[in-house]
């Protein structure tokens, strides 16, 4: 486990809030982020957005996970924290427990132990004998954590604009008009406005992600958990995705993301670990050095995994 | 007499149409019986309780392995007889065509929920919304979307097999075209071909615009 410095957080937090504040004429993603500390965080958070600015955004501690009918855990006490507008990714070879790290976050998997925590707030417990359904967790304390999957999942049968404006009119009781007029900020700053009243089907894979994106943004997020978000779409595809999630990362989202796209990786973080059988085996501050110069044998094999190389590739003379 | 001036008789016409009300009054009914019987089935077979899932496995078996004819005789001639039950023919067929109509349907309603993929569930849940709300919104009108076409080919199978009715005696439109030909047997001796020609068109423009329907709904929905 980990804490990283956050010398200058609370300063820059100050100015981006100053940002959101004043309407400025170029409306960027993370502004519509930053403006649910004034305006719509009506969940448990009783502290002031200033008090909580030392506390880190997400904090798991102690998580701990089995499966029903499993006899080993999938997560076997994991901590770490995620400070407010930094970037963390999560690697691990497959079943290692990445993605049911981040349902676990979101609250689609019951956890046996430890708890999960933002700004502070605990919002989950480990209940040792719960082993199926989803968490308890109150409808307003979900909108806090944003998540984007695998398989976009948007609702097909809602049209772009329906899915984004779905949650917040019905769920944080938003005006119609206002959530309409974000979704369509939302939906110019991943360059589909022109698609707001198509349905999910006429729209590509990339599009898709995208639209997912504006999906979960559009409630505020204090987190936005990634599962993998490009894992099912065609490579030219990819590019247009990451893009989006990188320019979120500019802007200060908090975000925990998986993924298998190791330079996006290394380009993007500003935190990883590494899951091995449902434990942090490798954690650090130092994304570069990391993915060049990794210093544990497990990040050496894992990123090993990641090269290609023919068998029949030494020098000629070698051979016999 | 030729056949076609038989079908221009003064009552041969109003005659069937009267029939023909019987037989869609028998449909109409026998569906909307269906619906609400299909629903709380299919909404049964998905609950985890086996004892609740096993009952609802004999009823759809039973009703699907006996023929249709079989099971209005028996309510018909055996259970009503048995009960002492003032049951007409008429409505041992509603009966009937409801208990049917209401485990095919059922069978629909269960297969369209369990194919919505847990993820729509779980896209639902990460966004804030309610039990209560994801089904209104999300897993209902899916639900709906997916069963609708073969729901509505089940409404034509139920609107033909009305017509065993007239073997409990129900005076509906193969009935009456019976007893149209037997009128006219010496006089129009290949009036059975014109008449059951007028029957089979009947049926024919009934069920024909809900086949069209279902084929339009399928198509129409088919990406979801």
């Amino acid at each position: 486990m980990t804490e990283f410095a956050q010398s200058d957080l609370s300063q820059s937090d100050l100015s981006q809030r100053d940002l959101a504040q004043s309407d400025v004429a170029q409306p960027s993603l993370a502004q519509a982020n930053l403006a649910r500390d004034t305006s719509t965080r009506d969940a448990s958070a009783q502290a002031s957005p200033a008090d909580d600015s030392d506390k880190p955004a997400l904090s798991v501690r102690h998580l701990t996970k089995t499966y029903a009918h499993a006899t080993s855990p999938v997560l076997n006490d994991v901590s770490f924290d995620v400070p407010k507008g930094k970037v963390f990714v999560v690697l691990g070879p497959s079943g290692s427990g990445k993605s049911t790290l981040l349902r676990a976050i979101a609250g689609l998997e019951p956890i046996q132990g430890g708890t999960i925590a933002l700004h502070g707030d605990v919002i989950d417990e480990g209940k040792p004998g719960r082993l199926t359904g989803r968490s308890k967790r109150a409808s307003a304390l979900r909108t806090r954590i944003g998540m984007v999957f695998q398989s976009y999942d948007l609702f097909p049968n809602k049209t772009v604009l329906g899915n984004i404006t779905l949650a917040p009119t019905l769920v944080l009781k938003r005006k119609s008009s206002d959530v309409r007029d974000e979704a369509m900020q939302l939906l110019e700053r991943v360059h589909l406005a022109d698609r707001a009243n198509s349905w999910p089907h006429e729209l590509s894979g990339g599009q898709r992600q995208r639209v997912a994106i504006c999906r979960a943004l559009i409630e505020h997020p204090e987190v936005l958990l990634l599962d993998e978000i490009t894992a099912a779409l065609d490579p030219e595809m990819v590019r247009e995705v990451l893009d989006v999630v990188l320019e979120l990362a500019d802007n200060g989202q908090t975000m925990v993301l998986v993924t298998h796209e190791m330079r996006f990786a290394e380009a993007i973080a500003d935190h990883v670990i590494l899951l091995e059988d449902g434990s942090i085996v490798d954690s650090t501050d130092d994304p570069k050095e990391f993915f060049t110069h990794p210093q544990s044998e497990r990040a050496k094999k894992f990123l090993g995994s990641f090269e290609y190389k023919r068998h029949d590739s030494q020098p000629a003379s070698d051979r016999s | 007499m030729s056949g076609v001036e038989l079908l221009l008789q003064p009552s041969v016409l109003p005659r069937l149409l009267s029939g023909l009300w019987v037989t869609v009054w028998i449909a109409v009914v026998s569906v909307a019986g269906s619906i609400p019987v299909g629903l709380v089935t299919g909404w049964l077979m998905t609950r985890r309780n086996a004892f609740v899932r096993f009952l609802m496995r004999l009823y759809l078996d039973f009703i699907r392995i006996m023929p249709q004819l079989a099971l209005l005789f028996i309510a018909f001639y055996g259970l009503a007889r048995l009960w002492n039950w003032n049951l007409d023919a008429t409505g041992a067929c509603v009966l009937v065509f409801i208990l049917w109509g209401g485990a095919e349907l059922g069978d629909l309603v269960r297969a369209a929920l369990q194919s919505i993929p847990a993820s729509q569930y779980d896209s639902a849940y990460v966004l804030g919304l309610s039990t209560w709300q994801t089904y209104t919104r999300i897993i209902i009108p899916l639900a709906l979307r997916r069963m609708l076409p073969a729901s509505v080919n089940l409404a034509t199978r139920i609107v033909k097999t009305t017509s065993l009715a007239v073997l409990l005696g129900v005076v509906e439109v193969v009935k009456v075209g019976q007893q149209i030909i037997d009128v006219y047997r010496f006089r129009c001796p290949d009036g059975a071909l014109w008449i059951y020609g007028a029957i089979f068109l009947m049926y024919f423009f009934i069920c024909w615009p809900l086949s069209l329907l279902a084929r339009h709904l399928e198509r129409k929905w088919s990406h979801d």
